[in-house]
């Protein structure tokens, strides 16, 4: 789930990010995912690739500790089913450069 | 440790906060900077450039100071093909020479800088600190709406005569006011930047740039592989800032992974040898509001003012200079505000007739239509892109025609792509437009 595309690179290695405790992200209702969402772009449009769907748990997982909080899920979900919210303050990416 | 009480509160120490700030507090106004990162700059991300002319209106000695990292005196726009390029460029020299044109620029950099201009007039900058929500009068008879200060995620209470929000895409805090709606995926573009190091003499020689003179280019076709939107490259001091980004809504429709599209245009033949052997030292990614003028938010209300990214300003390639000018009229309004006692919508409606003068406010107006353009022929970048790129190999490719079998044959493969009344149209509001959408 690390990587992206063919080519394997992890732009993720280029990030500083200082994880809070508690996720600042969460599906609101697992339904939708299962029953209507087809595509699930979730897991294709974010850039940090923060959401994969789990057959096995039938469910969207969500490693809000890749989040780079360019801030498209929660426009780009179909069926608004991503609250978002910006981590606690000093927490997060952190670009330095 | 600050004070629970401020004259202005300023949520947000981008452009638009940061000079909200700065001319608070030039007018003796006690000013609350709030910043979610550990410092301003840290979470921000553009292309990109700086204007000068609204970068001088602000900090008129901006130049002594100010983080730039190279002068812009070439924009060159690429239409892309797998294995092709037109490019259309402009180079002047002038633009190497006072007063300048627009510099490229790092946000963490510059928004760290522009924020310690706003501390040094005597601004407090509050850094590592969320705002939770707004504080609303709890008696007189504008209980619950006049906005009186702000909460802090730890729960304490910070209160103002008027609060500013500059808090960016997101706008969380003026969604909850009430001032901006619910948002739909085709108001926002969605880019990726990669921050390329290499040293500053290869960068000179693969741009034919001197020290100090920076360049940009633009590109459409290729790198968004049939969505709206752009690829584009900042040559910085020793680093490359490379972007590619679309319209939300088309990237899903599409299938696209933004980053994919990234590395897919860090092989193109043309890109791949400009930052061949370069080292990725950042990667960032960011929504733009691209709402236009119909998506506007409310833009004040009883004791608040919305500014930047917020207020859904960003116009064409214009977002920062809006952003920095809105917090510009927001301080403006907000000052004369306190001089007269008086923070109703009414008093600090002032702010919208600034902002309806601006230059970016009446450039969205004329934008709608192209927006609208756009929405009904979202494959008109990528048309015009191919049919140039076709046209002008068919134009050099050697063979042995008469001129007009040349002429005729090209001809034909225009209307292979598509109905030639069609093209013509598009490249009629690609002409109109092409600089501002």
């Amino acid at each position: 789930m690390s990587a992206f595309g063919k080519n394997k690179e992890n732009p993720l290695k280029y990030v500083k990010i200082k994880v809070a405790a508690e996720s600042h992200i969460k599906i609101k209702d697992k339904n939708p995912c299962i029953d209507k969402c087809e595509n699930k772009p979730c897991t294709y449009y974010c850039p940090a690739r923060v959401f994969s769907w789990s057959g096995e748990k039938q469910a969207i997982i969500v490693d809000y500790s890749r989040c780079i909080e360019c801030g498209a899920c929660p426009w780009g979900c179909p069926y608004d089913n991503i609250y978002w919210e910006f981590p606690p303050g000093g927490y997060g990416v952190h670009y330095e450069i | 440790m600050g004070h629970d009480r401020y004259d202005v509160i300023i949520v947000g120490a981008g452009p638009a906060g940061s000079t909200a700030a700065k001319i608070c507090a030039d007018n003796n106004l006690s000013v609350a900077l709030i910043e979610k990162g550990k410092f301003p700059g840290s979470k921000n991300m553009f292309g990109g450039s700086i204007f000068r002319p609204s970068l001088e209106e602000i900090i008129p000695d901006y130049l002594e100071t100010a983080p730039l990292e190279r002068k812009v005196i070439r924009e060159v726009l690429y239409f892309m093909e797998t294995d092709s390029v037109v490019e259309m460029g402009f180079t002047s020299f002038k633009f190497a020479q006072p007063p300048y044109n627009t510099f490229t620029v790092i946000r963490s950099r510059f928004d760290r800088w522009l924020a310690g201009i706003a501390e040094k007039a005597g601004a407090h900058l509050m850094n590592s600190t969320l705002v939770e929500d707004l504080l609303y009068e709890q008696s007189g008879p504008l209980a619950g709406k006049k906005v009186v200060g702000v909460i802090l995620e730890d729960g304490q209470k910070i209160y103002s005569d008027i609060v500013i929000l500059a808090e960016g895409a997101m706008a969380d805090l003026t969604r909850k006011a009430g001032l901006r709606k619910k948002n739909s995926t085709d108001l926002f573009t969605l880019y990726v930047k990669e921050l390329i190091a290499l040293p500053e003499e290869v960068i000179n020689a693969r741009f034919n740039l001197e020290k100090d003179e920076g360049m940009n280019i633009g590109m459409v076709g290729y790198p968004t592989a049939g969505a709206i939107g752009k690829g584009g490259i900042w040559v910085n001091k020793d680093t490359i800032s490379i972007i590619v980004g679309a319209y939300l809504n088309q990237l899903i429709k599409n299938g696209l992974n933004p980053y994919q599209l990234l590395c897919r245009l860090k092989e193109h033949p043309s890109i791949k040898r400009l930052i061949e052997g370069g080292i990725t030292v950042q990667y960032m990614s960011k929504i733009i509001p691209k709402g236009g003028y119909d998506n506007i938010p409310e833009l004040f209300d009883d004791g608040v003012l919305v500014a930047g990214d917020a207020a859904m300003l960003v116009s064409g390639r214009h977002g920062t200079d809006a952003a920095m000018l809105s917090g510009k009229y927001a301080a403006e309004t907000a000052v004369q505000a306190k001089a007269r006692g008086d923070f109703s919508k009414k008093a600090l409606s002032a702010y919208e007739g600034k902002i309806n003068n601006s230059f970016f406010y009446q450039n969205l107006k004329i934008n709608r239509k192209a927006a609208d353009y756009y929405k009904k022929y979202p494959d008109t970048d990528y048309l015009i892109s191919k049919t140039l790129n076709e046209i002008t190999f068919e134009f050099f490719k050697e063979g042995s025609q008469t001129r007009d079998e040349k002429i005729e044959m090209i001809l034909e493969k225009l209307k292979q792509i598509q109905p030639p009344v069609k093209t013509i149209k598009d490249f009629y509001n690609a002409a109109l437009n092409w600089r501002f959408y």
